[in-house]
């Protein structure tokens, strides 16, 4: 890579109207999966993003349908047993489930999500595979229910770049971790130059 | 704006072409926009 990427910046689109076109937006990725989003979803997003097959396959259709992230933050190596793990952005569940095994039994790992049926379906989820070291908070990611100092490592996939205030977002995960604590993402960065007439249209944010 | 707000050791993974053959190809083409891993730990 000649030029790192960029993490769009701070942008002066209304934070509160995002939220409200994200839980729109993943309202239906979850009720319905199979529908005509911009982006991919479900298995076949899980294949491209390189995620190890042994992993996805024995998850069940509900852990998986609704993914719809855009990287695959355990590139960097798994998680260690017993490590306390928060998903930020955790939507149906897909990268908290991997996280889970990992972590296995004596570990534990909390969601964070402010889409209800996205919890909904997460919870159920978590109860139908017998997990009892998952749970899922209803929160925003610039004010997570999560003490501080507490947790080991923050994942998240897709979901930063959907905040408004990526520097509160930031400023949370920092609160939130341990020292010593690492984060472990995926987002999207961009290689050229957005407009700024463009960062304040809210629908090409989740379009 | 990861160090900026003082996380330190932060790595960049290669790109993904997340949105190849999806119906935001175009828009992620136009902004060169791709997935990455990112990580980076909080000192101490």
């Amino acid at each position: 890579m000649s030029e790192a990427p960029v993490l769009v910046e701070n942008s002066p689109v209304d934070a509160a109207a995002l939220r409200e076109e994200v839980k729109a937006k993943y309202r239906e990725v979850a009720v319905e999966p199979d529908g005509d989003f911009h982006f991919h979803t479900g298995r076949p997003l899980a294949d491209r993003l390189g995620y190890d097959r042994a992993v996805v396959d024995p998850l069940p259709d509900a852990a998986v349908e609704s993914f719809a992230g855009v990287g695959n933050p355990f590139s960097f190596g798994s998680l260690g047993a017993g490590e306390t793990v928060v998903d930020i952005g955790s939507g149906a569940g897909f990268d908290s489930f991997i996280a889970a095994q990992q972590v296995g039994p004596t570990g534990r790992v909390i969601g964070i999500d402010m889409t209800e049926e996205m919890l909904d379906k997460s919870r159920a989820t978590a109860k139908a595979m017998d997990f009892d070291h998952v749970e899922f908070r209803e929160g925003l990611l610039e004010a997570m229910p999560v003490k501080d100092g507490s947790v080991d490592v923050v994942i998240s996939n897709g979901v930063i770049n959907l905040c408004a205030d990526k520097a509160l977002v930031f400023s949370e995960i920092m609160r939130i971790l341990r020292p010593g604590g690492r984060i472990q993402f995926a987002d999207i960065a961009n290689g050229n130059p957005v407009p700024e007439a463009a960062t304040r249209n809210i629908d090409l944010w989740t379009a | 704006m990861m160090e900026q707000s003082g996380f330190v050791d932060v790595e960049i993974g290669p790109p993904v072409d997340t949105f190849g053959g999806a119906g935001g190809e175009k828009n992620a083409r136009a902004f060169a926009v791709s997935g990455y891993a990112f990580k980076a730990r909080k000192p101490g």
